[in-house]
């Protein structure tokens, strides 16, 4: 049934956005990271992984884990400005990087087929599964990594690691005082969601069998920015509402337009008007998001209160 | 390409980038964050011209002086609804400059709603190059360099001959002392955006005149408008157009080079030619922008 | 140098033109509480701020516990055994109070992502005892029913309180106070005066504190340094310094 088929699409595409959604959280909820060129992750992510599988024949496995590290590997690269670079001039640093890793993608063509993108990437475990049941399959498949990066996302900031970063996030300088490497934490925390982002892009190239530079346009980055802002930043399942908002609001405009007299590129630039409009609405009115940060308490049964 | 032709194109693209930097360098001094929507404002200046020139069917000269008072206006306004109300509210710069990627975003498509993605061309007629000390300009970008150079003057003398100039710089040095000689910075900001805002219209009309007009065009120009305003050192405004030309020159310098050519006089290998293919052209400016930020994070020039 | 906990030669620091520490040597002894006054604008947070690593020195050298530390990060000088609070207390807006404690806390398991994640029950050990110890600077700082605040609901005085129990829980040898007292009730004051001596001798623990209340300085510091326009005009036990003629007139005149 098309229907189905549509709604098993429709969630697979929302849990990976939830993915990106969760590591840019990490890097500017959790850290104050302000990254703008987001998409750099997936886009690598994406390609390591297929180029792996596709020319070089790895495993599809390996092609996993490959899109991981390299997405890994440009965070702690990205990670190295920050020591010298004030978060606004990062912010357009990391702004030209996206674009940068989509025109290496665009023009070295003998490694990336530049423009024609990487074709026919087969699935994980395609030959287990008819036509039919193999988009279930997949949906559990990017549920599961969902549901893992969550809890995994959850332990790492709700500890002295995640305490940390929300201290460079608020008040660096006291981070320093104190003796943490804020350098170090950055760096962590930019492998960390790098790593996240890349296997979002490795899920979405082994799901989609064909991605092109096309895919990874500046456009990405902003409505993962959306999705955290209106989501809620600094908050794990903030960045899922974020992306379920943002998905459905993407995907059901695509339906009215059919119904409205209005052309596709019609829609397509209202549908970002009104992306803008969200993230300046929400900065000025709810600047917390949808769901907000929550307050740590600690457990204090075990003491004895004197 | 000789060295004429690459100091003549630089020239004009230059002042065509010096034109958005200045403001983009005066409104990051003053209000101390990062305005990613200013590149749209120029584009939707050049809209507005195009507007006026190819469907109104108005002289090119007042097209652009049309848009670029209602540019200037649309600043003032956005100020008014957007960042105000955070400022008062006592956000962050990090803040605005993330409320000011929305508004790009907003910005850019709105043009799209209207216009659509095709490009547009201000139906400049075609003449014949003229050759000047063995470089070829056409009579437009002749055009253009006056624009820039008029436009450069009027703001020396506005910053320095008004009252308005002479606040805008006292501001700028002192913000505190600046409020406390009761200067209104309300509305000194609001005389500010109108100036950065429609300078930027000026610009983006040359820009869109020169090649081709088209609502991404903001976003195309984003980091050489950036990379410009950091070369030149924030809050200094003749840094932000030498900062411009500097870039300029970077670019097509880059861009013409041989780098095969030189690895050849190195005599230890025979390659042929290397040369980065213009579709890196971005990525230039993005490169400079690092070695400034590594080497230098207060830009070339000392601020003033 | 063998009991000197740090040594400051010669220590210079100019902003452009303005020399905001000229040739400023002085020393602070192992166990000892030493107080640094001075008009506004002499240049005792700016001290602070190059001994500590956040501003760089144009001259001169520090010497702590033996080591050279001038020219060092932040969070390396931290880690060697010298903290600081800042003139103006930093709140961190969405932690809470019982949250800087517990990051402030000197050894801390998971600060890393492979720890945090893998090693919880190592963890949850740590923080554990983490807790306790914070808690209990809580209470002798009478802070414990703001535990769950968050840091920038905090008063001013109840913000200068949360820094000191910051730089308790990280232990430190050598803690630099920049005006610790500032928009604290009397009698707390009198108590946290209490705990600074009994840390200093229980501890071993060493205070250079930046005041502008004599009565403070006099209750507690062994030694205290003036400064005035960046230069040490003046040094002697509290006493000396009271009846010290030119002290007086720097006050009056440039206070």
């Amino acid at each position: 049934m098309p229907i189905i088929n549509f709604l098993i699409y429709l969630l697979t595409m929302i849990g990976i956005y939830s993915l990106l959604a969760m590591s840019l959280n990490l890097q500017v909820g959790f850290t104050g990271l302000i990254n703008f060129g987001h998409v750099a992750f997936f886009c690598i992510g994406a390609y390591t992984a297929s180029l792996l599988v596709v020319k070089a024949g790895a495993p599809i496995i390996i092609g996993f884990l490959g899109g991981m590290a390299l997405s890994g590997l440009l965070g702690y690269l990205m990670s190295i400005p920050t020591k010298s670079l004030k978060s606004d001039y990062w912010a357009i640093a990391t702004l030209a990087s996206g674009e940068v890793v989509r025109l290496i993608a665009l023009n070295e063509g003998w490694l990336t087929a530049g423009p024609f993108g990487v074709m026919s990437i087969p699935q994980p475990l395609e030959w287990l599964f008819s036509k039919d049941t193999y988009p279930l399959f997949y949906l559990l498949l990017v549920i599961a990594c969902m549901v893992i990066v969550y809890f995994f996302l959850s332990l790492l900031t709700n500890s002295p690691f995640g305490r940390n970063l929300k201290t460079i996030r608020d008040e660096e300088e006291l981070c320093l005082s104190l003796g943490k490497d804020t350098q170090k934490l950055k760096l962590q925390a930019m492998v960390v969601a790098g790593m996240v982002a890349g296997l979002a892009g490795a899920l979405f190239a082994f799901y989609i069998t064909y991605i092109s530079p096309e895919n990874f346009k500046p456009i990405e980055t902003f409505l993962i920015w959306a999705m955290i802002i209106v989501g809620g930043r600094g908050n794990h399942l903030g960045a899922i509402v974020g992306a379920v908002v943002i998905q459905l609001f993407n995907v059901s405009t695509r339906f009215i337009g059919g119904y409205l007299p209005f052309g596709a590129d019609f829609m397509a630039s209202l549908r970002m008007v009104i992306i803008g409009l969200l993230i300046i609405l929400f900065l000025l009115y709810r600047p917390e998001g949808l769901a907000k940060e929550g307050k740590k308490v600690y457990d204090l049964k075990s003491r004895d209160v004197g | 390409m000789d060295i004429s032709q690459i100091l003549a194109n630089s020239l004009v693209r230059g002042a065509e980038l010096s034109l958005l930097a200045i403001g983009l360098t005066m409104v990051y001094d003053i209000l101390k964050f990062a305005n990613f929507s200013h590149p749209d404002y120029a584009i939707l200046g050049a809209f507005l011209a195009y507007l006026f020139k190819q469907t109104i069917g108005l002289n090119l000269f007042v097209s652009v002086i049309l848009a670029a008072f209602i540019t200037g206006i649309v600043g003032i306004c956005i100020d008014k609804v957007i960042f105000k109300r955070l400022r008062i509210m006592g956000a962050k710069p990090v803040t605005l400059m993330i409320t000011s990627l929305g508004i790009a975003i907003a910005l850019r498509n709105i043009l799209r709603l209207i216009w659509t993605s095709h490009t547009k061309t201000y139906g400049m007629p075609l003449r014949k190059p003229i050759e000047i000390l063995g470089a070829r300009v056409t009579p437009l970008q002749i055009g253009i360099i006056s624009v820039c150079l008029i436009s450069m003057i009027a703001f020396h003398l506005i910053l320095h001959r008004t009252k308005f100039g002479k606040a805008l710089r006292a501001i700028s040095d002192n913000r505190e002392l600046a409020s406390a000689c009761a200067i209104d910075s309300e509305k000194m900001i609001k005389w500010m955006w109108f100036l950065a805002s429609s300078y930027a219209a000026i610009g983006g009309s040359m820009i869109a005149m020169e090649h081709l007009l088209y609502p991404r065009l903001g976003f195309d120009i984003i980091i050489p408008v950036f990379c410009a305003a950091i070369l030149g050192g924030i809050g200094n405004p003749y840094g932000a157009m030498l900062g411009a030309l500097t870039l300029a020159l970077a670019e097509n310098i880059v861009l013409a080079l041989d780098f095969g050519f030189l690895v050849n006089l190195g005599g230890l290998f025979e390659v042929g030619s290397i040369q980065i293919s213009t579709g890196y052209k971005p990525a230039i400016s993005f490169v400079i922008l690092i070695i400034v930020l590594i080497l230098k994070p207060t830009g070339i020039l000392r601020k003033k | 140098m063998n009991n000197s906990m740090l040594t400051i030669t010669n220590l210079q620091k100019n902003f452009g033109s303005l020399k905001a520490l000229d040739r400023v040597s002085l020393e602070v002894e192992s166990d000892s509480i030493v107080g640094l006054i001075g008009p506004n604008g002499s240049g005792k947070t700016t001290l602070f701020n190059v001994v500590s690593g956040f501003y760089e020195k144009d001259g001169g050298e520090i010497y702590f516990k033996g080591e050279r530390i001038d020219g060092l990060t932040p969070d390396k000088i931290a880690k060697k055994g010298l903290c600081r609070t800042f003139q103006v207390s930093k709140a961190p807006e969405k932690l809470t109070v019982l949250e800087n404690m517990m990051l402030a806390a000197k050894s801390q398991v998971g600060e890393n992502p492979f720890s945090a994640v893998f090693m919880r029950p190592r963890v949850h050990k740590s923080e554990k005892s983490n807790l306790n110890r914070a808690m209990d600077l809580l209470e002798m700082l009478q802070l414990t029913d703001l535990k769950n605040e968050y840091t920038s609901d905090l008063s001013g005085g109840q913000k200068k309180l949360l820094s000191l129990g910051r730089v308790f829980m990280l232990d430190s040898d050598l803690i630099l106070l920049d005006e610790p007292t500032a928009g604290v009730n009397l009698t707390l004051i009198m108590e946290l005066l209490k705990v600074i001596r009994e840390l200093q001798k229980k501890e071993h623990k060493s205070f250079f504190i930046i005041e502008h209340s004599m009565k403070v300085i006099s209750d507690i510091c062994d030694k205290v340094y003036v400064l005035n326009f960046g230069r040490k005009m003046a040094e002697g036990t509290p006493e000396e310094i009271q009846q010290n003629e030119q002290v007086l007139k720097a006050y009056l005149s440039g206070a």
